[in-house]
């Protein structure tokens, strides 16, 4: 084969790999790259939602943010709701898969209804857990009551800390088997030889957990946390859905910030500056994991 | 021996802990109404009844709602299932300018936040004459699964034997010819995987529907039933279960095609929370 028809080859395969990758550039333009150099234009705007009428006003909607308390206290709440449901997450979800790696009986079975939480849909799960909370009929207050651990039934939507707890609980519930399924998957990787060795050293149980698998594991729980971290800074359905932020702005979050300031208060000019910062805050992570992936691909 | 039981009782009581919640709609769903008010509660009902469900199909607008879901769900995944198999054969085995940056974007997209899309979204398909449409919310619903779809087959696409294209090249098929005989069927369980994940994906959305669709002729099952909760005078809880139970059924087929598949060990990334 001559060298000028295999350049030929390899134009026409390069022309049919952009070809091939057109729908997708297309539909990205249109849906995700439109859309979000246009968050940061409306951001600079001051627009009334049903009218969809605005006028410019620079960067005032920035400078009016920074300087509310709600903006603040929002990110706080977001902070706590991250690091509280992650860290449960990671604990359940690591201590779960260690057991469910297990021979234990009936294994799949038992992996099935741990996964199942993570497949229902947010809707669901909030309704489910609505119930099982109910101030009068609910059976967890039933439950804790004929335990003894409380006397009264609990409020535990409507006052705080309890929202926050509940709502950081119910995430937890809800997101740990995505920790299960990806550390079961490594765990089953783990060299046997490596248990052989130890147990020969005369490790314990408890030895080998720290010395062999905890080590093993260190790559795919860097992965996790921070796939996890950013899905649940973003978390909106269920926090909506299950306090709605409140009571009053105990719960809000900054994606419900968002939210409530472009739907109920009408200000989509505002809320675009709200998600754009949002989007600056996650972008840090952002990096920080697509930095990693790539190293990993190279 | 006896170590191995209490383990073994103890792992299963976790589990049916976890599992409680659903156990839990489950039985609600089919007492009758006046015995979830009973004290002490009863764990198996005592009335079995499936009034419930029959109530829900009859007399509330569910089925509508589950047959807007089934659409929108189906045309959403068939449309991103669609682009991303030939986008992910390209991102994989061509070699253009361009293609690293694509790839960075798609997986910078698969992380990105709806609340940020939302807004000028809404404003795009309002002026466009498409809110309260289906079609609405299928754009919308590409924005998170094309970038899922396309990351979940591209690792699928990378672990198809690259000589399996290159025997068909060399034996004189053409570049599609070879996509089409050769690529597709090693593809088919990765492509029916992230078909069956974008549906749950597309099944559960719930943001997008809550912004875009306001009648009750496009809605979809996840804001209709919140809408049945909502707009109830008296709650009724029973009705609710039924509904969740109902909602899950899809999910549940769906899992349990996913479920071999999962078990058998599935690396971060692949699911989507």
């Amino acid at each position: 084969m001559t060298q000028p028809t295999k350049t030929l080859l390899e134009r026409r395969y390069s022309m049919l790999g952009l070809l091939l990758i057109a729908p997708t550039v297309l539909v990205f333009c249109a849906v995700i790259v439109y859309p979000l150099v246009s968050a940061v234009y409306l951001s600079l705007f001051k627009i009334f939602t049903p009218t969809l009428e605005g006028s410019w006003v620079g960067l005032d909607n920035y400078r009016t943010l920074l300087a509310k308390g709600e903006f603040w206290t929002s990110l706080r709440n977001n902070l706590i709701w991250t690091v509280g449901t992650l860290s449960l997450q990671i604990l359940f979800g690591v201590g779960m898969a260690l057991v469910l790696h297990q021979n234990i009986w009936f294994r799949s079975l038992a992996r099935s209804l741990i996964l199942f939480p993570y497949f229902i849909s947010t809707v669901v799960a909030v309704l489910v857990w609505k119930w099982l909370f109910n101030d009068l009929y609910g059976i967890l207050n039933h439950l804790m009551m004929s335990a003894g651990l409380i006397a009264w039934p609990i409020d535990y939507l409507g006052s705080m800390p309890n929202a926050m707890i509940s709502v950081i609980l119910v995430g937890a519930w809800k997101y740990f088997p995505f920790v299960v399924i990806a550390v079961l998957a490594r765990l089953q990787t783990i060299p046997e030889q490596l248990y052989e060795a130890a147990r020969i050293d005369g490790a314990g149980p408890i030895a080998r957990f720290f010395d062999v698998t905890l080590p093993q594991l260190r790559d795919v729980l860097v992965v996790i946390i921070m796939l996890r971290a950013i899905w649940d800074f973003k978390e909106f359905d269920l926090i909506f859905l299950l306090t709605g932020g409140g009571p009053v702005t105990s719960t809000q979050t900054l994606p419900l910030l968002v939210y409530k300031e472009a739907f109920a208060l009408n200000q989509m000019g505002m809320a675009s500056a709200y998600a754009v910062i949002m989007m600056l805050i996650m972008l840090v992570f952002m990096i920080v994991y697509i930095r990693r992936t790539r190293q990993e691909g190279s | 021996m006896l170590k191995k039981i209490v383990f073994n009782l103890f792992a299963w009581s976790i589990v049916l802990m976890v599992a409680f919640p659903l156990f839990w709609m489950l039985v609600t769903s089919v007492k009758p109404q006046f015995e979830l008010f009973s004290r002490p509660p009863t764990i198996l009902p005592q009335n079995f009844t499936l009034e419930h469900y029959w109530k829900l199909l009859s007399d509330t607008n569910f089925l509508g709602y589950f047959w807007n879901s089934v659409i929108l769900s189906t045309t959403t995944t068939i449309v991103v299932v669609a682009i991303a198999t030939v986008g992910s054969y390209s991102l994989v085995r061509f070699r253009y300018r361009g293609r690293e940056t694509l790839a960075f974007l798609v997986l910078f997209t698969y992380l990105l936040p709806s609340v940020v899309l939302i807004l000028p979204l809404y404003l795009m398909l309002v002026n466009l004459g498409l809110s309260n449409t289906i079609t609405s919310l299928v754009i919308a619903y590409t924005t998170f699964a094309l970038p899922y779809a396309l990351w979940l087959l591209r690792s699928f696409m990378a672990g198809i034997p690259e000589d399996l294209e290159s025997a068909a090249l060399v034996d004189g098929a053409s570049r599609l010819g070879a996509f089409w005989d050769v690529i597709l069927p090693q593809l088919l369980p990765g492509i029916i995987s992230t078909a069956l994940f974008t549906f749950i994906l597309s099944w559960n959305e719930y943001l997008y529907a809550l912004v875009l669709v306001n009648s009750d002729d496009a809605r979809p099952l996840t804001t209709g039933v919140m809408n049945m909760l909502i707009s109830s005078f008296n709650i009724e809880w029973s009705l609710l279960m039924a509904a969740s139970v109902m909602m899950s059924v899809p999910l549940i087929i769906a899992f349990a095609f996913l479920q071999s598949y999962l078990t058998r060990g599935f690396g971060a990334g692949g699911v989507k929370g």
